[in-house]
């Protein structure tokens, strides 16, 4: 087991490597650089060579590709992301502001998507090819098909043409700073990312409860004169949780890519609209590093849910 | 001119009608059947075959031009008007209207837009452009991720293991940073980028299902025989691996174009979508400017897009649960 987790781990940090390098090349093949989109809002400059020269040394994009990759490495070893070129700020300043943003609505999207999927998935599985499962069922084909910008606008419909509350997008409110004003802000965006990333695992965990009901341990313990309700939330639940569980990885991630586009919707402050901001603006240094930060909580992530694996369902002990 | 083999097998036209009605209702038969057996399936594939048919005739249906601006005569127009009545009355300078932001009505079904543009037309191009993009997309990933993925779970070893880290790289970024870091690549995107992109995203799943797929049938005595024989690598992949990992290849290939859509209008609405073309995300987004006053545009292409995906996923649902029941889940 030690020696699995040590191989893996070791794994990880080719993979991390990979993705610093790809994320960097990429970056640097797209057209434009910094000093160049911030001249498109100073035109006295646009036409300045020595200026934009000037520019490109100071902030030190003048340097071959080789040499800047070697500093990039260097400071990621130390694990120092780099400055903001826009604030000058480390990119762990500019992103202790961030992140809390996006686990308060990350946290929320989790919250809204498992408590909407968990009981929908095993009521469509317990009333298997009733009225109630093709409801279900068809809920949660439409929850994936329907583009989460599409759901968030619906509600925003809603709220406004009700005139149910005003949306602040300027407060940029914390839970613990103006929590009224927060879950006024946080609501939409945390229900409709939470739809979309619950439609997945409502299907997923229908299916398996399906396969679960079948096992024979199930029979036994309604035999045994189990209470249905127990049999169902003690025995076939927690089995049928761990595949959901497994692909515990790609919810994330799949809710990270929403998160993007809810933060530019309502103007949240978090890592998303960070993300999108400083690529647009060709800030490389926060962006290699914020995509380097969620790739390290993806990958371990998954890890993570490697071993659960295994100490959950040992029949899979790995070897 | 070669005649074709059907007139040679039926030289009498009512034989031939008669065997071609029959394969139709033959046909007719079978749906029903798989209808009554998959209802979410087959409600998947009428609707995959009504945007199918929309994207290919949007021309004949679509009544206007995507991009045309629709004026009317302005009837307070007034050509000899004296500047201190203009000022007071600006409409009477202007000789036209333009019909901006009209509720659906006769001659524009679902409206206009912003820009006094039909958003029935709009709507209709954009089933053309979901169509080409879902399965533009996903006949790249799953051509490119077939060959990878038979390479990589063929030989195994040092190829497998650097296929495959590659592989959780790429999965490692969350999906839609992928996406706008490849479409950036050049200032306004054509179309052939956004789907080379949307391939590339799409790329790392299906080699992961067809490796371990060709991991399942390498072991088979079949491969085995034809080693023996001292069939060369090459051919063992393309003749005995190949076509029994067909099923699952199919089964990737249908199921990933309702998520190609959806990420390309993800795309779009975030304003990196294809250049000077009309897509439904790029109208969900600009429908946003005045929502609550005028709904129509955003409404309308967000119901294409879903209805779009909600079909291509439930057709998908349905062949892969025929195909080969066990990648559910995946």
């Amino acid at each position: 087991m030690t020696n699995y987790i040590l191989r893996r781990l070791l794994l990880n940090l080719l993979v991390l490597w990979m993705v610093a390098s790809l994320v960097f090349l990429a970056v640097r093949a797209l057209p434009g650089d910094f000093v160049l989109t911030q001249l498109a809002t100073n035109l006295e400059f646009a036409d300045n060579q020595a200026a934009i020269d000037k520019a490109r040394k100071d902030y030190g994009l003048d340097k071959p590709l080789w040499r800047q990759y070697a500093s990039f490495m260097g400071a990621l070893a130390r694990l120092d992301l780099g400055k903001s070129l826009l604030t000058q700020r480390s990119t762990w300043v500019e992103l202790s502001e961030r992140v809390p943003y996006t686990l308060e609505l990350g946290g929320l999207i989790a919250l809204v998507a498992f408590s909407v999927s968990i009981p929908i998935g095993i009521l469509s599985a317990v009333k298997q090819d009733t009225w109630i499962d093709y409801t279900l069922r068809g809920f949660s084909v439409l929850a994936v098909a329907a583009p989460v910008f599409f759901v968030a606008v619906i509600f925003t419909l809603f709220v406004l043409r009700y005139n149910l509350w005003t949306i602040d997008i300027i407060g940029r409110p914390h839970f613990w700073t103006s929590p009224a004003a927060a879950a006024k802000l946080f609501i939409i965006p945390a229900v409709a990312g939470g739809l979309s990333g619950g439609g997945t695992i409502m299907r997923l965990l229908r299916s398996q409860m399906l396969e679960v009901l079948r096992q024979d341990y199930i029979r036994t313990a309604t035999a045994k004169g189990m209470r249905g309700r127990n049999v169902i939330l003690r025995h076939a639940l927690k089995n049928a949780m761990i595949p959901v569980l497994t692909v515990m990885g790609l919810t994330i991630s799949g809710i990270l890519s929403g998160q993007i586009i809810l933060e530019n919707m309502f103007n949240i402050p978090g890592v998303g609209q960070f993300l999108f901001a400083s690529l647009r603006q060709r800030d490389f240094p926060p962006f290699q590093g914020t995509v380097f930060i969620i790739a390290t909580v993806i990958v371990t992530l998954n890890l993570l849910v490697d071993i659960l694996y295994g100490w959950l369902d040992p029949r899979i002990r790995l070897s | 001119m070669a005649q074709s083999p059907a007139t040679t097998l039926f030289p009498n036209q009512a034989e031939q009608d008669r065997v071609e009605r029959s394969a139709a209702s033959r046909f007719a038969r079978g749906f029903v059947r798989f209808a009554r057996r998959r209802r979410l399936g087959a409600i998947g594939v009428t609707l995959v075959l009504i945007i199918v048919a929309t994207a290919v005739l949007s021309p004949l249906i679509q009544r206007y031009d995507d991009t045309q601006v629709f004026e009317v005569p302005n009837p307070e127009f007034n050509p000899t008007a004296n500047p201190l009545d203009i000022a007071r009355n600006p409409k009477l300078s202007t000789p036209t209207i333009f019909e901006r932001y009209e509720a659906p009505n006769g001659a524009h079904w679902l409206g206009t837009d912003q820009f006094a543009r039909d958003i029935f037309a709009r709507v209709i191009v954009g089933a053309r452009l979901a169509v080409i993009i879902g399965i533009g997309a996903s006949l790249i990933s799953v051509s490119a991720g077939t060959m990878i993925g038979i390479v990589s779970g063929y030989f195994g070893g040092v190829v497998d293991l650097v296929v495959q880290r590659f592989v959780d790289a790429l999965q490692a970024f969350p999906g839609l940073v992928l996406l706008l870091l490849i479409v950036q690549v050049v200032n306004e995107p054509p179309l052939a980028l956004t789907v080379a992109a949307l391939g590339v995203l799409g790329w790392a799943t299906s080699v992961r299902i067809v490796r371990s797929a060709v991991l399942a049938v390498k072991s088979t005595p079949f491969v085995e025989a034809a080693r023996s024989f001292g069939a060369s690598d090459l051919r063992i992949m393309v003749q005995h691996v190949f076509p029994n990992v067909v099923a699952p290849i199919i089964v990737v290939f249908s199921i990933g174009i309702g998520a190609y859509i959806l990420a390309e209008a993800s795309l779009s609405f975030l304003g990196l979508g294809p250049a000077d073309k009309t897509t439904w995300g790029k109208m969900v987004s600009a429908g946003r400017v005045s929502l609550d006053l005028h709904p129509w545009e955003a409404l309308f292409s967000g119901i294409a897009i879903t209805l779009t995906v909600l079909g291509f996923n439930l057709a998908g649902d349905a062949l892969r649960d025929e195909l080969d029941p066990r990648l559910r889940g995946r």
